[in-house]
């Protein structure tokens, strides 16, 4: 019955799911998604990342794999014959001693987890623990279910000991050893305990069943299927245009991934922990925005697929679904997004939240909805192309104080396209920065030019705003300026405009590499086309999200600052877990509400308590973000924010000395004393 | 035919605008080279006509329609005076009066118009305007050679002192019932500025912030400089229009007119909407990270430096 | 109820003006033309009316440069028709034409309310509202913040100097010259324009030939002369911080 019972729900799931939109692509490339598998399901690689629960889960896990064979024993056992053997493995030594070292370890993890989450337990801990909002009755249920499962299985087992029915020899340690506690109640005891203990495994399992399929243990089953399905390489990564046009107003809007991932949702909250919103008390958790929509969703079964679904109206409509926002969600929820892909990057069972969120976007823009400060960044992206809402023929302006023409690589070849970004072509605290990576360029002799009053925002965060058609635009633009120049190869100031340049445009023909400037900086003091003096500066170093996270480029600009002779300190989020400064993904046109720290400062707190000189960035809104920072922290006094090229710049043997005024203030010295002339 | 200059009155809660004195006195010096009269309409405030010492002759009129500003009941009477008494030049301000009835009367009565006018001087028989446009980056001069005209003019463009006579002008009573028949608009309700918020106008410094203030967050940034030099915080249209200042706080055009001994202008471009309102300031210190920025033009002091990195250390040196 | 939205086009201010060889327009050439901010305004209004109390929106546009642009905007915002006056030629249009013009349109039109921005960048004699008005012989009111439409009449809020607003009742047809709607302008989204342009609902009308003469010699445009200017304190923000706290005390308004 048990089985009937879940069988029903698992159709109904089914069912449901295929109530979304198309989610094309998602079953291409099955070798790497059986890869991803071994790597995630089996290797459990995200959950170990998180060593202290990683480990007792993977235990857990492992375990249940190998007590598989017992509940086939049992069963056996119950409705076959005693003392049943798997055909082909039978009683081995070995397996009874597998499987009894993996009971006592799951019934350790079990007790790691019990302390877990009596440690970061809600009641204690409220929006920093990441069960914050997590069913937690289930949880502790379905913790009691495995425990129950493993006691009454080494129960059982030991009773048969005892009683002569059990096949293994004294390689199963743990049955032997929890026999010779039973053995002083007599053959009659053990007997009735054997079958007492056999049948309520037998039921424990059962019903432990059921529960499953109506809880988020349903991850147990559902993770393995959303992990085939998602994005490869990584879950984190481009997005698609919309499968319907203005995104995502109700629920079956979603694509059936997207609805597979809500489904699959372990409430696990590490996703919650590492959000940058959420840290500052803005209203969004990632794992409240998927619980919320599940729960719609399964309230919405009924008008998706059910039988007794409502008849047509008058007018041959079917009653619809809620709208998600703000009947589900609050638009203040779906705006908190950076679109940083911690959440992404956490997930061990690969939800991708910010295409989601976007999806959630995408709609509100259509109808209007957002913010005054958001609305005119996109009106002035639409008219000048750029989000300063500056005359476009004002873009290259910051070259004039240059002492050298930058080439207009519309009107003559070059290597490098220079795709210089909005902040760093109209900010006048990131100009500064662009005319010291030109004039680097120059003395090194990279022979680079750029798209002049011709380049428009290239819509990174226009898209992830939600505003496709905008991006479309822009990338339309972008496209036939590009068209219009010859070069090798782009390198951008911003990382978000890399990203985009790099892993969205090519599906609208763009053919040519993408660097980023630290890449090219790292490639240029590699060849010694620029010589350095080394700084031996302390310094610590932020990974821009679009860098580290959606690109995997953690290596070059730590290479740079080893070249540079930095004494680097890693920030304890770092690589592919930093930290986003809050800027991303259109928030930084977006007026900031979270009555908690800034993340940026947050950061900023992070790097001081280091004892560090310098916080190195290689981002202009990162720059821009962290500036204000230190001083809203009061940590100017201690740290100074300074951009990667302005060290390089530092650093740099000048090809004429004294010819050239430097344009950054000089770095302090970390206090180890004077850095060894190389 | 005449070569009178008439200039419309403007008045609001009892008092004459300080507009009116400037074109007065701009009048003055204009019928002085042409050889006319100053002649000033002053419609629902006869009361006031004494204080118009500038003007050769004041025509009031007074009825129901003209107790409070009714753009409609104003056309008609001006229309009436100018077709009856043909002036060289009507000047009106470009408040809402003179946006309701500048045009009009140029259709009305077949003269020319030039709007945003900021500078007017006899040329011989004619006159020559300069006038704004495209919001102040370009100035347009206009040669006005006929024999009728109707300018409107921007308020601070002259000096007020010369529109300021201590002498009791000749006054003219029109009646204006006959052209008030049949009015097509009628004021239903009058609501003054929210009550009970803090008085500008009556500030000694002030703290005024424009579109570079970013956010509603940011403004606290410059609460804390207003807070610390004991001054209200005012700002520029778009910070009330967003909603975060009230309206009573508003510097310019369609908000209010200050001279305090001090205007720090934070993040103000200086639009001439405006400048209109804070020109006249004792001292205009302004920070703004555009160096071409317009405000730059008004201010005595300036500085690119951003405010969000000024105001802090301002408030650093000013808290006891 | 009908209501109709005539827009302009006027050059982006965003832009550096350069002016013609005779001195007496800009040069349009490389010029970016932007809808009037305070059509964009009225606009709002009209649609706030239609969505309040019900009205046809029809939205108006000479033939000049991205007037298309703005007009298909319109269109995807709601208005429920948009035209476009062909053959008025290039370069700086009086607002006495551009009145006649949209007179002699109107006449053949019907209407409830005209609504249209308060006044634009480049009005040198005079505003559009009232120029129109005037020419109709309608009621017009300038400086207008809300307007409900009531049977035969409308409810109007005109804004005075000092933060004081009137409200006037004005009998239909009339005309309002809208210095802000009741709510910021809405966000169009691109997608939105494109689906108004692909189904193409533009009518094209040849505009009269009405003539409307400023009266006026436009003699030269100029670039303001900088009469004055700020003396620029320099440094950073600590010296700058500094200097300024010294002009306040020589003032003598550090309080305490």
């Amino acid at each position: 019955m048990a089985f009937g019972i879940a069988g029903l729900r698992l159709w109904w799931l089914g069912r449901l799911i295929r109530a979304g939109g198309p989610a094309p692509g998602r079953t291409k490339g099955a070798w790497r998604r059986l890869g991803a598998e071994l790597v995630e399901v089996v290797g459990q690689r995200k959950l170990l990342r998180r060593w202290q629960s990683g480990i007792p889960h993977a235990l857990t896990f492992w375990g249940f794999a190998v007590l598989l064979f017992t509940i086939i024993e049992t069963y056996g056992d119950v409705l076959y014959q005693q003392r049943f053997a798997i055909p082909g493995i039978g009683h081995a030594a070995a397996l009874g001693f597998v499987e009894d070292l993996f009971s006592l370890l799951v019934l350790a993890a079990i007790g790691v987890f019990t302390v877990i989450r009596l440690v970061d337990s809600p009641s204690r801990r409220d929006r920093k623990s990441r069960f914050y909002g997590s069913h937690i009755g289930v949880a502790w249920l379905a913790l009691l279910f495995i425990a129950l499962v493993v006691i009454t299985l080494l129960g059982y087992r030991a009773a048969q000991v005892n009683t002569g029915d059990f096949p293994y020899g004294a390689w199963a340690f743990a049955s032997h050893g929890l026999a010779h506690l039973l053995q002083p109640l007599g053959h009659g005891a053990n007997a009735a305990l054997e079958t007492a203990l056999l049948l309520a495994n037998v039921a424990i399992i059962m019903a432990f069943l059921v529960l499953l399929v109506y809880s988020k243990h349903l991850h147990i089953l559902l993770a393995p299927v959303n992990i085939a399905f998602s994005r490869r390489p990584r879950a984190l990564g481009p997005l698609q245009a919309p499968q319907n046009p203005t995104g995502a107003g109700r629920i079956e809007q979603l694509s059936w991934k997207q609805l597979l991932d809500l489904a699959t949702c372990t409430e696990c909250g590490r996703c919650q922990a590492v959000c940058p919103a959420w840290n500052s008390d803005e209203p969004l958790s990632p794992k409240l925005l998927v619980m919320s929509l599940r729960d719609h969703l399964f309230a919405s079964a009924p008008l998706l697929i059910g039988e007794g679904r409502p008849p047509a109206g008058a007018n041959g409509d079917r009653p619809r679904t809620a709208p998600l926002v703000p009947d589900v969600i609050e638009p203040d929820v779906v705006w908190s997004c950076t679109t940083c892909g911690a959440c992404v990057e956490q997930c061990p069972v690969d939800i991708e939240h910010v295409d989601t969120i976007v999806d959630l976007r995408r709609q509100l823009v259509d109808e209007g909805r957002m913010q005054a400060g958001l609305q005119e960044a996109l009106q002035k992206i639409t008219r000048q192309g750029n989000s300063f809402g500056k005359s476009e023929r004002a873009r290259a302006r910051w070259t004039r104080d240059l002492g050298f023409p930058v080439k207009d690589a519309r009107k003559e070849p070059v290597r490098y396209l220079w795709f210089v970004g909005d902040f760093a072509s109209f900010d006048e605290r990131v100009q500064q920065l662009s005319r010291t990576l030109a004039q680097l360029l120059h003395d090194a002799g990279v022979d680079f030019g750029l798209l002049y009053d011709s380049e428009r925002n290239a819509g990174n965060d226009v898209r992830r705003a939600g505003e496709e058609g905008l991006f479309e635009m822009l990338v339309e633009q972008n496209m036939t300026a590009l068209g219009q120049a010859s070069f090798e190869a782009i390198f951008t100031t911003d990382p978000h405009s890399f990203n985009t340049l790099r892993n969205e445009y090519p599906d609208h023909g763009l053919d040519k590499r993408v660097l980023h400037y630290s890449q090219l900086l790292d490639e240029l003091l590699a060849s010694s086309a620029i010589a350095v003096d080394s700084l031996g500066a302390r310094v610590t170093y932020h990974d821009p999200c679009y860098l580290a996270r959606y690109n995997r480029l953690t290596k070059a600009p730590r290479q740079v600052l080893a070249a540079l002779g930095c004494d680097l300190v890693e920030m304890p989020r770092h690589g592919v877990n930093t930290f986003c400064c809050g800027a991303g993904g259109g928030r930084i046109w977006m007026e900031d509400s979270a009555a908690g720290e800034r993340p940026s400062e947050s950061r900023i707190r992070e790097a001081a308590a280091l004892g560090v000189d310098l916080f190195v960035v290689a981002c202009p809104k990162d720059f821009v973000m962290y500036s204000d920072a230190v001083k809203t922290t009061g940590h100017d006094d201690r740290l100074r924010v300074v951009d990667l090229v302005q060290l390089v710049e530092q650093a740099a043997r000048r090809p004429t000395p004294g010819a050239r005024a430097s344009t950054t203030p000089p770095v302090s010295r970390s206090s180890a004393g004077p850095a060894p002339d190389p | 035919m005449s070569n009178d200059v008439l200039v419309l009155a403007e008045h609001q809660g009892g008092a004459l605008c300080t507009v009116t004195f400037e074109l007065a006195g701009r009048a003055r010096e204009l019928a002085d080279a042409w050889g006319g009269q100053v002649q000033v309409a002053l419609l629902g405030a006869s009361n006031l006509a004494g204080q118009l010492g500038s003007a050769d002759v004041v025509f009031t009129a007074e009825h129901p329609a003209l107790a409070d500003y009714n753009p409609e009941a104003y056309e008609r009477v001006l229309l009436s005076i100018v077709h009856a008494r043909t002036p060289r030049l009507v000047l009106l301000s470009t408040a809402t009066a003179g946006l309701d009835l500048s045009a009009a009367l140029s259709v009305g009565w077949d003269a020319p118009v030039v709007s945003s006018v900021v500078g007017l001087s006899a040329e011989g028989e004619g006159a020559l305007a300069t006038a704004q446009i495209y919001g102040g980056k370009l100035l347009a001069e206009v040669e006005l050679a006929g024999s009728r005209a109707v300018c409107a003019v921007i308020a601070g463009s002259f000096p007020a002192a010369a529109g300021r006579r201590d002498r009791p002008p000749a006054v003219e009573a029109i009646d204006a019932a006959a052209v008030l028949d049949g009015l097509r608009t009628s004021v239903t309700g009058v609501v003054t500025a929210e009550a009970g918020d803090v008085d500008i106008t009556a500030a000694d410094v002030l703290v005024s912030v424009g579109r570079g203030i970013g956010s509603r967050d940011d403004l606290e940034v410059a609460e804390e400089l207003a807070d610390a030099l004991g001054a209200p915080l005012a700002g520029s249209r778009p910070l009330t229009d967003q909603g975060w200042l009230p309206k009573s706080r508003q510097v310019g055009k369609s908000g209010v007119t200050v001279k305090p001994k001090l205007y720090l202008a934070l993040g103000i471009s200086g639009a001439p909407e405006h400048v209109e309102g804070m020109r006249d300031a004792e001292l205009v210190i302004a920070c703004n990270t555009d160096a071409k920025a317009p405000i730059f033009d008004v201010a005595h002091y300036g500085t690119t430096v951003d405010l969000f990195d000024l105001v802090p250390e301002l408030v650093k040196r000013l808290k006891p | 109820m009908k209501v109709i939205v005539p827009v302009k086009q006027v050059p982006d201010v965003v832009e550096d003006l350069e002016l013609t060889a005779d001195g007496t327009d800009v040069d349009r050439e490389f010029l970016k033309f932007v809808v009037n901010e305070f059509d964009e305004q009225a606009l709002e209004e009209a649609l706030c009316i239609k969505e309040s109390s019900g009205a046809a929106v029809v939205v108006v546009g000479l033939d000049e440069p991205d007037v298309d642009q703005a007009l298909y905007g319109a269109l995807a915002k709601g208005a429920d028709r948009a035209v476009k006056l062909v053959g008025t030629g290039e370069g700086w249009l009086p607002g006495h034409r551009r009145s006649a013009i949209l007179a002699a349109w109107l006449a053949g039109e019907g209407y409830d309310l005209v609504l249209t921005g308060v006044q634009a960048a480049d009005d040198l004699d005079g505003q559009l509202a009232t120029l129109l008005g005037a020419r109709l012989g309608l009621p017009h009111i300038s400086v207008v913040v809300r307007v409900d439409a009531e049977g035969s009449a409308a409810r109007v809020r005109q804004e005075l100097a000092g933060g004081t607003v009137v409200e006037e009742a004005v009998a239909l047809p009339a005309v309002i010259g809208v210095q802000a709607a009741r709510q910021a302008p809405r966000y169009v989204s691109i997608s939105r324009i494109r689906q108004a342009q692909q189904s193409g609902a533009v009518e094209e009308v040849p505009a009269a030939t009405a003539d409307g003469a400023t009266g006026f010699r436009l003699r030269r445009l100029l670039a303001p002369e900088r009469t004055s200017h700020a003396e620029m304190l320099r440094g950073g923000p600590g010296e700058v911080a500094e200097r300024i706290v010294e002009l306040i005390r020589a003032k003598g308004l550090i309080p305490g």
